[in-house]
């Protein structure tokens, strides 16, 4: 919105034109969604607590947990508005890319939601039941697939690119795209929120990974940049710059009432919407296995969890002391704030990892 | 941390980093909001290659 308004006034006074750059957009974007959690955040919390919308925690889970019973939660519809607002201001609002990503991730968000409001308000411990969640959550990942297969127009948008080789490209097909697609969103999507177990655990990495992503999405839409990098150039994708800025913005800012001890957790609304978000954004800038990499805790806390279960009902033998893999760690007496660290530690390895594959190629 | 609370003299503040946790921060808290506005900093320093 705001950068319609400043090219309408750029056509008479030539400073405004400087709105047109996507690095000084993403750079407001990040300051702009980190305002707007500030600002609302204690409003939010306040008015959760009032409501008694309080986490419940499992009985079966780590003791040092039980303190965290009533601790708010649904604080990620707060990073969802703060980064829907956020976008709406500063993106070009006539990139479809920008339209999708939203979608994509207040859809994901809604499904959370409902889920979180059944837990919690309903006192209903089931919340949705497993079926209908990943039906609704399969119904919008496979949506945003299928459109993004069918408005591929350029053999780039559908290609399967291979991190550290420059001309291994596997061409996926309309069929093949919107399989991978579909299974890169909602499984990022799951990842996140089966991540989100401690204070700041899933929220760090997440940042971590939105930032590179925006670096990902402004050289894949940057023609020059993409050319001398060896990387698909998709026209439109860099405007994701500032999507991926108003994550960051949002993240931090969440992140300053999440930290341990946590004066609120995000839920089920925002890990599914953040983990959908960072999911479509690979999918459209055709880094699926980069995320694979910087997501790599995400990754590693999911296969614990299968593992867990694979071996229970195979041998009735647990692998880990208890699944997922952070709350392994605190029953080998890690304090909570070690792990969270040590996760973000590890993260941000990965992500350095990942984005040298930007050059190494 | 209560004698600190009742002397409100800049010489009871110390580094900031006591103030805040004196103020009822949790020192976990103090530390990751200190790293947070270090982000934006560094983040808003980057800027300044762009914006010039």
């Amino acid at each position: 919105m705001l950068l319609a308004l400043f090219q309408w006034l750029g056509q008479d006074i030539r400073a405004f034109n400087v709105f047109n750059y996507i690095t000084l957009r993403a750079v407001l974007a990040t300051m702009t969604s980190l305002v707007i959690t500030f600002v609302v955040g204690p409003a939010m919390i306040r008015w959760l607590t009032a409501m008694k919308i309080g986490q419940a925690v499992r009985d079966d889970g780590p003791q040092t947990h039980l303190t965290k019973a009533g601790t708010p939660t649904m604080g990620g519809a707060l990073i969802l508005v703060s980064i829907a607002v956020t976008t709406l201001l500063w993106s070009e609002l006539r990139n479809p890319y920008v339209w999708v990503v939203l979608a994509t991730t207040l859809g994901f968000g809604v499904v959370g939601w409902v889920d979180d409001y059944r837990k919690v308000v309903h006192k209903n411990p089931k919340g949705l039941s497993a079926k209908e969640k990943y039906f609704w959550l399969s119904l919008i990942g496979g949506g945003v697939a299928l459109y993004l297969g069918l408005s591929a127009n350029l053999p780039a948008q559908t290609e399967l690119i291979v991190p550290f080789f420059k001309s291994v490209k596997y061409p996926l097909g309309a069929i093949g795209f919107m399989i991978l697609s579909y299974f890169v969103i909602v499984g990022t999507s799951n990842a996140v929120n089966l991540t989100d177990g401690l204070d700041g655990l899933a929220i760090m990495p997440t940042v971590m990974v939105a930032g590179a992503l925006s670096i990902f999405a402004y050289a894949t839409g940057h023609f020059y940049f993409s050319h001398y990098l060896g990387i698909p150039f998709i026209p439109g994708a860099g405007e994701l710059t500032v999507f991926c800025a108003a994550i960051v913005g949002a993240g931090l800012g969440f992140l300053w009432f999440n930290a341990y001890p946590a004066e609120v957790f995000m839920g089920d609304v925002g890990a599914l919407a953040l983990g959908a978000a960072l999911g479509v954004v690979a999918v459209i800038v055709r880094q699926e296995i980069v995320l694979f990499i910087m997501g790599g805790v995400f990754v590693v806390e999911t296969l614990s969890v299968m593992l867990q279960v694979g071996s229970f009902k195979l041998t009735g033998k647990r692998i880990f002391r208890m699944a997922p893999l952070h709350h392994h760690f605190e029953l080998k007496g890690w304090k909570e704030t070690q792990v969270v660290v040590r996760f973000w530690i590890i993260t941000m390895m990965l992500v350095l990892f990942g984005l040298s594959t930007l050059k190494l190629r | 941390m209560s004698e600190i609370r009742k002397n409100r003299g800049m010489e009871a503040l110390g580094e900031t980093n006591v103030s805040a946790c004196a103020n009822v921060m949790a020192t976990p808290s103090a530390a990751m909001r200190f790293w947070i506005i270090t982000m934006m900093l560094v983040l808003f320093g980057l800027s300044t290659l762009k914006l010039r």
